[in-house]
């Protein structure tokens, strides 16, 4: 009898040793980046058609100097890459890019250089290849590496960005003069924890930890349209895929790998 | 002289009243130019504190919402394109978290 059992777990595990060796695992999860590469978006909507290079922006960069509340609310960049379909007028008339990349507003006390011109000379190219560098990376002026070097890890090569807010490390704006506008104090909501049906531990969700930096309008109801705790049902799966928590989790926050983070009480 | 006088009455009448009036502004244009991006602020500057209004509060925000989407759909100018994309955009996040949160209200009254 327990040869037969035997026997049956040894069919059991080859048949899961099959499977997984056979599963193409790109069909079904997204590629989740490697960190010097986390949040890094391609931006091509117009880029080639217009005889430039695509535009390489990098997230790590921004997300150093500026809360996610003031570029995809106030300024209004969509959350999925490529979906705000920017123009170089809309930077020439102020907006996106051009909101602070227009050759006037200081940031950190440092002039930010301009992004779009109808007119441009050779010499400019230099300027305008610091975004548009798909073909030449050497033209970007800031480095991940000697950037985030004094910045704390959280795993590997990602960064944690709480932590370094908490150290002082970064100083991530959350108002930009003529575009942002004052707003009545944040009340964030209860934090509170998440059944999960599986093997892995309960997540309790903090409410405050996530808008300091996204505000509610970020979140409600784009990525979770429901507020009645337990309607909205969503797997492992689907966060990979970039959905519900994966839209930030996947490629722009911590990874969904580092379970612990999520799957502890309370959240860390 | 006559001439003189009319030519630079003329031009004066030009430069003021002509489109884009470029040597002496329009206080009401600017103002009206601006009322709406004002109107924008004073509506979405509830959004932190969306689940604590009230049923009736938000419905108004609600409207002035649709109100000023209004306004927004008919912007003229040479910005006006970019103008409605953006705030379009910006203006329906709003929207949306009040009515999100008018949903959770009612649901739970």
């Amino acid at each position: 009898m327990p040869d037969k059992i035997l026997l049956y777990v040894c069919i059991i595990l080859f048949s899961f040793t099959g499977f997984v060796s056979a599963t193409n695992y790109d069909q079904y999860f997204p590629y989740i980046p490697s960190a010097q590469y986390y949040g890094k978006v391609i931006l091509n909507n117009y880029s080639t058609k217009a005889s430039v290079a695509p535009v390489v922006f990098d997230h790590w960069l921004h997300r150093a100097k500026f809360t996610c509340r003031l570029c995809h609310i106030d300024i209004g960049f969509a959350m999925k890459a490529g979906t705000t379909e920017i123009k170089a007028t809309d930077n020439m008339n102020g907006y996106y890019c051009g909101t602070c990349h227009d050759g006037k507003r200081e940031i950190a006390g440092k002039k930010v250089f301009d992004s779009c011109a109808e007119k441009y000379i050779a010499e400019d190219e230099k300027r305008c290849s610091r975004c548009h560098s798909k073909m030449n990376p050497g033209a970007r002026k800031y480095n991940r590496e000697t950037f985030t070097a004094n910045l704390p890890r959280l795993h590997e090569d990602l960064i944690d960005w709480e932590k370094a807010e908490a150290e002082g490390k970064i100083t991530p704006a959350d108002f930009l003069e003529g575009i942002s506008f004052e707003r009545e104090p944040l009340k964030a909501q209860d934090d509170f924890s998440i059944k999960v049906t599986t093997w892995a531990s309960d997540v309790i969700f903090s409410h405050k930890k996530h808008t300091i930096w996204n505000g509610c309008e970020l979140c409600h109801p784009l990525i979770f349209p429901s507020s009645k705790k337990g309607t909205i049902k969503y797997t492992m799966f689907q966060i990979m895929e970039g959905e519900y928590c994966g839209v930030c989790h996947s490629s722009v926050a911590f990874s969904v790998y580092l379970c612990a983070k999520c799957h502890k009480s309370p959240v860390q | 002289m006559r001439n003189v006088i009319f030519f630079t009455f003329m031009s004066f009448l030009f430069l003021n009243f002509s489109p884009g009036n470029f040597l002496i502004g329009n206080p009401d244009n600017a103002y009206a130019q601006d009322d709406w991006k004002q109107e924008y602020s004073a509506i979405c500057a509830n959004t932190q504190n969306a689940m604590a209004l009230s049923i009736e509060k938000l419905q108004t925000l609600i409207e002035r919402c649709d109100k000023l989407q209004g306004q927004i759909d008919v912007l003229t100018g040479p910005q006006a394109k970019t103008e409605k994309k953006v705030f379009t955009k910006r203006l329906k996040m709003c929207r949306d978290l009040y009515d999100f949160a008018l949903l959770h209200k009612k649901e739970n009254k």
